[in-house]
């Protein structure tokens, strides 16, 4: 099948690879489910810390979490943060280039860096004796980058390789998660390339890098966490020696996110010329974070989208058999709807047959929808989207050994200063009721509040629309 | 295991030294040494068979509330005959079309009020059946399995969908370069054996019936050749009851017939036109020892150092020194009796030619210099801990029992692996290149746009000196 849209990302996904995790004794009992235990603290110098204890396997997760993430981009340097990502395995004070990638490898430990809406992430799996050592490095590049000229070069080629493998030299390569969020949204920090023009990588300069650096790598602009199988006092001790030092950084205001309210729906089509068959995708604005709103569409999401009991699954593929799935998500294909922190869409996509025209699809995914704006669902149907929310909610902290856990711990520490809701979703969910499902389907399942692209295979002789046919 | 590990950090600290004294007497702090190693403990699993022959593997695994069902049954491509390429996909797809007592609605409106999902998927030599619920439900997700797996409806109604899914995907993928150079590399290497026909034709997929879905179902699915496999969180008494009771009555099945390959050893070069390709995708490799002979930990560990790492040598060289690739990899592949080797990467398309330049300098300099010890123990202790971590969490266990249960490897396979692992020299790792990775009998693949790339791999049809 067509694979899933790719992290702009360092390097290689790691597997399915996933740990389990233990509640900490001595924690007062949670509500349904299971507790993560939660260690929250600053040091002086403004880095947020998580830790988080679990000795079901003799592996740790380490994460850096910069509130940098590429809708904050400079707008000249599309890609810049991305680029940037890769720079930091480029060498620093105590590393030299790509010495910390095998500082990790040697220690039997696997590692990424990915950059996301809202953060750049960067993330080691490792034995739990090498927590240490991996805080030393990662601290180390904190404290400063040593790039050059031909690291720079060299990177600019693989990033460029980069958007080459998964955006120009594939069908569908843009589609849905670079070319929805440009066209469903109005403000350019939400609505630019942020795998970047590649005339735009071409004009970044180390001085970009550098000040970059100064600016969105400061202590005061991350959040740290630890999971796994450590000694709490110990690990505490390393973060003081190895990070206390570092010194924070002014920080710029932060960019104005907010998208104008979408009053008509938005209908695009763009035209690939590798594509065999035509796609569809369908994005819709989703309430601000934390507002009942926001658990309903979560929920909706689960009873529309989500799974082979899915309404849009009974629609499109079993009744009508239009596609053989759905695919939907809120920051579907860069996240979850919990690892981000600004406007959001929702987004729904089917690939189908070219004896198919696109309103069909438009027609099945109706059906689907509108009889959640008229009626209150089925308290069967919406205690089923809680069990499936629950079950994927354990599902995504156990992503890549613990390493899911350490995402929302990251992105409630540095978004909402408040790791410990991690704790509290399962509970927020429970709250919901039909009315709430029913008022949240009305106002933000209405066409006027989506934006429509379809994806049409060209005919013989068509250039290929690479970046969804801008230039 | 200990002892083992013990070792490893003993090994790291000299390495480390080792690096810092080699840099340019430098102010560079080293990185402070890992710690002592933690015990690795691997999960008490019990294992029992049925009175129809049917393994269970059960691994009480994590404190997550969840539970992972597995069953694999010995069916899959390898049980296709030449003009049913995909008929064992099929037989999957329609699997979770219903059983005779649930519809397909109600079979995933029942797995959904579990917290999960039931999904069959046909590979070359398993079908697997299952997914992962909440752990409450562990029982009823194993009757669940049964069901599907001895009761599927396979109906007819279905059918035509089914089938026009299976032809939008296959048209999909049959746009992807790295697709098209897998389906022809491994017809190159095992031609009409099964392990050589990926794409079926669209006229096969076209013309299977519902009687052919149905007797792929009953000739390769029974008790004797299934393996269930639970792990995670779940009450141990009442699963085991409800596995003996759903599944203890099932029909014992023919025997799995497994052809073995005679794949083929010698260089050869296929270039598939891509117009206007920006970027060429490499697949070259060969057949190598599969996992029940001696030779294949240390194949891992240098398969590691070559191409397997992030950090490993063609990485590092057509990536970190070149910038003519984003993710070059190298890996093992095994079938039943069968493994290839291969390097796969997409590059620039003008770079084609210095790529395969490069990639066949670092294949032939591991075959003609042992690595530097350092360079090794980094290779071995990184595949020592990524083992650990496979073996943290409940697919991850299931995945590695899979393995040593489908290729027969003894259980001390696991348990000595990493030792294994920790063991090998670099002269082997040099020898294990020299026997295994034999250029002149590579087969090279490359997709992309033949006008540009033409004369770039024309060098490369024939080894040097080749035979």
């Amino acid at each position: 099948m067509v694979r899933p849209a790719p992290y702009p990302s360092l390097a290689l996904a790691l597997a399915g690879l996933a740990a389990a995790a233990a509640p900490s004794p001595g924690q007062q009992a949670p509500p349904p489910g299971f507790t993560v235990p939660v260690d929250y603290y600053k040091l002086p110098n403004g880095l947020k810390v998580v830790l988080s204890r679990d000795t079901t396997a003799p592996t740790a997760v380490v994460a850096v979490y910069y509130n940098i993430g590429f809708r904050n981009e400079p707008r000249d340097r599309t890609g810049f943060a991305h680029l940037f990502e890769h720079l930091m395995f480029q060498g620093s004070r105590n590393l030299g280039k790509f010495e910390f990638v095998k500082l990790v490898e040697q220690n039997g430990g696997l590692l990424n860096g990915s950059t996301r809406f809202d953060f750049t992430n960067y993330y080691q799996v490792i034995p739990s004796n090498a927590v240490n050592t991996i805080l030393w490095a990662e601290a180390d590049r904190m404290r400063g980058l040593a790039i050059d000229t031909s690291n720079l070069n060299n990177q600019r080629d693989v990033v460029k390789n980069e958007v080459r493998v998964n955006v120009l030299n594939q069908p569908y390569g843009s589609f849905p998660w670079i070319d929805l969020p440009m066209r469903a949204n109005t403000n350019w920090y939400n609505a630019h390339n942020f795998y970047g023009d590649l005339a735009d990588l071409d004009a970044a300069t180390l001085d970009d890098a550098a000040s970059f650096f100064r600016t969105y790598y400061a202590p005061n602009n991350a959040a740290l966490v630890v999971t796994g199988d450590f000694d709490p006092a110990e690990v505490r001790g390393w973060i003081q020696q190895y990070f206390g030092p570092v010194p924070p950084a002014p920080q710029p205001p932060r960019p104005d996110l907010r998208e104008p309210k979408q009053t008509t729906e938005k209908r695009f089509s763009q035209v690939d010329s590798l594509a065999p068959r035509p796609a569809i995708g369908l994005a819709y604005h989703v309430p601000d974070r934390y507002t009942p709103a926001w658990y309903a569409f979560g929920l909706l999401d689960q009873i529309l989208g989500q799974g082979r009991d899915s309404r849009f699954y009974d629609e499109v593929v079993r009744k009508r058999g239009l596609a053989s799935e759905v695919n939907a998500g809120i920051n579907y294909g860069l996240g979850s709807m919990y690892d981000y922190d600004g406007p959001m869409l929702w987004e729904v996509t089917a690939f189908y047959d070219n004896d198919k025209p696109a309103d069909s699809l438009i027609a099945a995914f109706a059906a689907a929808i509108e009889p959640l704006r008229t009626r209150p669902v089925a308290s069967a149907v919406l205690a089923r989207a809680v069990t499936k929310l629950r079950s994927s909610l354990y599902s995504e902290m156990e992503q890549f050994s613990g390493f899911g856990r350490a995402n929302l711990l990251a992105s409630f520490a540095l978004f909402d200063d408040d790791p410990g809701r991690i704790n509290r979703l399962e509970s927020e969910f429970a709250k919901i009721t039909p009315q709430v499902v029913l008022e949240t389907a009305r106002t933000y399942l209405a066409p006027s509040n989506r934006t429509i692209l379809t994806v049409v295979p060209a005919g013989p002789g068509a250039t290929r629309a690479a970046n969804g046919g801008r230039p | 295991m200990t002892a083992t590990r013990a070792m490893t950090a003993l090994l790291l600290a000299g390495a480390l030294s080792l690096a810092s004294a080699s840099g340019a007497l430098a102010q560079k702090q080293s990185p402070p040494p890992v710690g002592p190693p933690k015990d690795f403990r691997l999960p008490a699993i019990r294992e029992l068979t049925l009175p129809n022959g049917m393994a269970v593997t059960l691994v009480p695994f994590g404190r997550v509330p969840k539970v992972a069902v597995t069953l694999a049954v010995q069916a899959g491509r390898i049980n296709e005959r030449a003009d049913q390429v995909s008929l064992s996909d099929l037989t999957a797809a329609l699997m979770e079309e219903g059983t005779r007592t649930r519809s397909a609605a109600a079979l995933a409106d029942e797995v959904a009020g579990m917290g999960g999902s039931l999904d069959v998927d046909a590979g070359s030599e398993l079908t697997t059946i299952g997914g992962e619920v909440l752990a409450e439900h562990a029982a009823g997700m194993v009757r669940l399995v049964a069901d599907v797996a001895r009761n599927p409806l396979l109906p007819s109604s279905e059918l035509a969908r089914i089938k026009a899914d299976q032809l939008r995907a296959l048209s999909i993928e049959k746009s992807q370069p790295q697709p098209i150079a897998q389906d022809r590399f491994r017809s190159v290497l095992y031609g009409d054996h099964p392990y050589g026909r990926v794409f079926p034709s669209e006229r096969t997929v076209q013309g299977f019936t519902i009687d052919q879905v149905r007797t792929f179902h009953a000739a390769n699915f029974g008790a004797r050749r299934a393996h269930l496999y639970v792990a995670g969180v779940f009450d141990a008494a009442a699963t085991e009851a409800a596995i003996r009771e759903a599944f203890g009555s099932w029909a014992p099945g023919r025997p799995s017939v497994r052809p073995v390959p005679k794949p083929r050893m010698t260089r050869s070069l296929t270039l598939i036109d891509r117009p206007g390709a920006v970027q060429s995708t490499i697949m070259l490799g060969l057949p190598v020892p599969d996992p029940v002979e001696p030779d294949y930990v240390a194949l891992q560990v240098t398969d590691g150092l070559l191409g397997g790492a992030f950090g490993s040598r063609i990485t590092t060289n057509i990536r970190e020194r070149k910038g003519y690739s984003y993710s070059p990899f190298s890996s093992v592949t095994n079938f039943y009796r069968q493994s290839y080797w291969a390097e796969q990467a997409d590059v620039t398309t003008s770079e084609t030619g210095n790529s395969l330049k490069e990639i066949f300098g670092e294949i032939e300099r591991l075959r003609s210099e042992a690595p530097p010890q350092a360079e090794l123990h980094g290779i071995e202790r990184n595949l020592a801990g990524i083992f650990a971590v496979q073996n943290s969490s409940r697919l991850g266990v299931i995945g590695q029992l899979q393995f040593v249960d489908v290729q027969g490897l003894p259980d001390s396979y696991l348990t000595e692996y990493v030792k294994r692992v920790l063991a090998i020299t670099p002269e082997q790792v040099r020898a294990m290149a020299q026997r295994h990775l034999r250029p002149d009998r590579m087969t090279i693949v490359v997709v992309g746009d033949r006008k540009t790339v033409a004369h770039q791999v024309a060098p490369y049809v024939r080894a040097p000196g080749g035979i």
